[in-house]
């Protein structure tokens, strides 16, 4: 007999509080009646990657199924639970959810696997309030399991994509612009790429300046024809037609006209107090004619609701810049973290995923908004 | 600092080469021109060998992917291996490995290749650009097929294309195009040739790496007394091997005062002189020259007043200075001696 090896591994004291502070957390979830939920830990590694792109492939503690399946231990939360939704009978209708448990990223110096608790919303149609309750939710259940108020930042997608359409931004540039927000580089270092003097072929370019689809189509397949090449690979000729199309109508001038950008400028620096902020979109917005609707009613709207909750914000303030590279946060955005730490991690983050369930399968988009908290980048790991 | 296996104990220095192909031959050439004969074991199926003339040596015939395992774990002291497999399989490879010198052969690049069919993309600027808007009416990713999954997660990062995914392919990456799986492919071309036979071309700034094979140590391998002593044994034969390839001698009696025509020399040419900073009493002098220098020094030394120019091939040139042990030393921490 080796009793030893039986025995469990000493708790490591780091975890342990990360945990009871994650009871916390989750207590107060379940007394909202968002019920406990614990997905499996093993997922197909390619929904992960085709969500997030290959660079969440190094952060990934991948394995593989008897016949060969790539999997992963789960890196978050808001996927599985979305997918168990999905398989559920509550599927399309509505259902919140609530989870405590580990997630596993692979980083240097660290073991990898870090305790998540969490909150998820499917299917509610009043959105802005359903925004408002789980951002209040998650921040007051990491107040309650770190013991410090977090600072709070916010952002809207679908204000910047409104501003976009209102501006009849072309679609190349949207994709560029949103990226690039995203990613934090300013207008001047998205617009200037360095390489649009590589891409033109003056030539081509010349020759399309006055063609339709089908004579552009038409001019590629004779391009690719002369050359003797196959058509091997993924994109058509009228794909191609359409890319030369594209940066023919973008090789004439700018990108956008300055006084465009200059009001991509200006709605990307406003920040501050989420009610002042909303004055400047509507001054911004009355002054440039533009049409932002919806999108700022709604924005509106959800502060609104915010604010009508009060609650255990230190502070909170919304950015314009503030959006997320993925395509499946349609709206809303949210992170927060100890405003006492300096250089500290983001503790919490979530937002509206309207777009997601219909990427894992689902017909159609399904009214989706949640949180989730690291445990262990709340105030001393958590412990009170 | 005593071992963890305490003093004496000091296992042997282990030299990982290529066990097989065309990388294992030019290995044993490169090594041979060293005057370190790579003698394998008897049998074709024994896979450990020494050394001839350097005791203490262990090498290990072993396969390409196994020798940059064995280095980056520290079970082989220096490894020949193509810096392709080793950016790819080892992470942070500047903390565990030193790439000591690269070793003339094995040349090939690391490319990302589209079908030629794609001409409006150039450019990685072009690809993101197709890559963003095929997702954008898609909803999928392009895939690009490839083994060296790392390289180009790093330099897809670097050019910041996103929207992309790889699909692991560990052989005939080249056909995966024609074959409908995948739209791209990053793999290791020589020629180009079997790019273009899968209608493929390499993009303008899509070269990741140009590889060779290259000599490394491994930083995580036990660096006892006789490790080192073997190491820099080893790097003194391979510098002289590598400088004697270079120089050539150059011979000549000069007139007095015969050190200052030396000294010129040396500062015009690059030369060094092989017999020190004074001539001999009847002026006799020896410089180790570039070879491609040789006749121009020559035809100097002799207007200076030189009757006759010898030039002499080198067999090994080995110097006081060894510059590749040097750059191993500054790496492998005192505390592993």
């Amino acid at each position: 007999m080796t009793p030893t090896l039986l025995a469990p591994t000493p708790a490591d004291p780091a975890s342990q509080a990360s945990r009871s502070a994650g009871e916390r957390a989750l207590g107060h979830f379940l007394e909202a009646g968002f019920e406990r939920t614990e997905p499996p830990i093993l997922h197909p590694a390619a929904i992960f990657l085709d969500m997030s792109g290959e660079e969440v492939r190094r952060r990934l503690f991948l394995t593989a199924s008897a016949s060969g399946e790539e999997l992963c231990l789960r890196p978050e939360y808001t996927i599985p639970v979305c997918r168990a939704y999905l398989a559920s009978d509550k599927a399309g209708g509505i259902a919140e959810y609530s989870y405590l448990g580990p997630v596993f990223r692979a980083q240097a110096g660290h073991s990898g696997e870090r305790t998540q608790t969490g909150l998820e919303s499917f299917g509610r149609r009043d959105a802005e309030a359903a925004d408002a309750e789980i951002f209040a939710l998650a921040l007051e259940a990491a107040t309650a399991a770190g013991g410090v108020p977090l600072a709070a930042r916010l952002g809207d997608a679908g204000l910047f994509d409104r501003l976009l359409d209102a501006l009849t931004v072309p679609e190349a540039w949207r994709r560029r612009l949103r990226r690039g927000v995203a990613r934090g580089r300013g207008l001047e270092a998205i617009f200037n790429r360095p390489s649009q003097g590589a891409l033109a072929q003056p030539g081509v370019l010349a020759a399309l300046e006055s063609a339709d689809h089908a004579g552009a189509k038409a001019l590629v397949e004779d391009l690719l024809a002369i050359a003797g090449i196959d058509a091997v690979g993924g994109r058509s000729a009228g794909e191609i037609a359409d890319r030369f199309l594209e940066q023919a109508s973008l090789r004439s001038g700018e990108p956008i006209e300055a006084e465009k950008r200059a009001v991509l400028e200006a709605f990307l620096a406003i920040s501050g107090d989420p009610d002042e902020a909303a004055v400047e979109l509507r001054r911004l917005a009355d002054s440039a004619r533009l049409d932002l609707g919806s999108a700022l009613d709604a924005f509106e709207r959800r502060n609104g609701f915010i604010a009508a909750r009060g609650g255990a914000i230190d502070e909170t303030r919304f950015s314009a810049a503030f959006v997320r590279d993925f395509d499946y946060y349609t709206g809303f955005v949210f992170e927060a973290l100890d405003p006492g730490c300096p250089g500290a991690k983001t503790a919490l983050s979530g937002g509206r995923y309207d777009g997601l369930a219909k990427r894992l399968g689902a017909t159609d988009d399904i009214p989706a908004v949640g949180a989730a908290i690291t445990l262990d980048r709340l105030a001393n790991g958590g412990e009170r | 600092m005593a071992s963890a296996f305490g003093d004496g104990a000091e296992g042997p220095f282990v030299l990982a080469v290529p066990s097989k192909g065309r990388l294992q031959e030019s290995a044993a050439v490169f090594f041979a021109r060293a005057g370190l004969e790579l003698v394998q074991g008897r049998g074709a199926r024994d896979y450990r060998g020494s050394l001839a003339g350097v005791p203490s040596v262990e090498v290990a015939f072993v396969s390409s992917a196994e020798i940059v395992s064995q280095l980056a774990a520290g079970a082989a002291h220096f490894g020949v291996a193509g810096e392709d497999l080793v950016r790819e399989k080892v992470p942070d490879v500047e903390a565990r490995l030193e790439l000591l010198s690269p070793l003339g052969f094995g040349h090939a690049n690391v490319v990302v290749a589209a079908p030629r069919a794609w001409i409006d993309v150039r450019s990685m600027a072009d690809l993101d650009d197709v890559a963003s808007a095929y997702r954008a009416k898609r909803g999928e990713r392009m895939r690009v097929a490839t083994k060296y999954v790392n390289l180009t997660r790093r330099f897809f990062a670097e050019h910041g294309v996103a929207d992309y995914r790889i699909v692991e392919s560990l052989g005939a990456t080249e056909g995966a195009p024609a074959s409908g799986a995948a739209e791209l492919i990053v793999d290791i071309t020589t020629t180009g040739a079997t790019l273009a036979a899968n209608a493929l071309k390499a993009l303008d700034d899509g070269v990741i790496l140009r590889s060779q094979a290259t000599l490394v140590a491994s930083l995580a391998a036990p660096w006892g007394e006789n490790a080192r002593a073997a190491a820099r044994d080893i790097l003194a034969r391979i510098a002289a091997s590598e400088e004697a390839r270079r120089s050539r001698e150059v011979r000549a009696r000069l007139p007095s005062p015969a050190h200052l025509i030396v000294e010129t020399a040396c500062e015009r040419f690059g030369a060094v002189s092989a017999t020190g900073e004074d001539a001999g009493p009847h002026g006799f002098v020896a410089l180790h020259c570039a070879r491609g220098k040789v006749a121009e020094l020559a035809g100097w030394l002799l207007a200076k007043g030189a009757e006759r120019v010898s030039v002499v091939a080198l067999e090994q040139a080995f110097d006081a200075r060894n510059a590749l042990y040097e750059a191993l030393e500054k790496r492998i921490s005192p505390g592993q001696r």
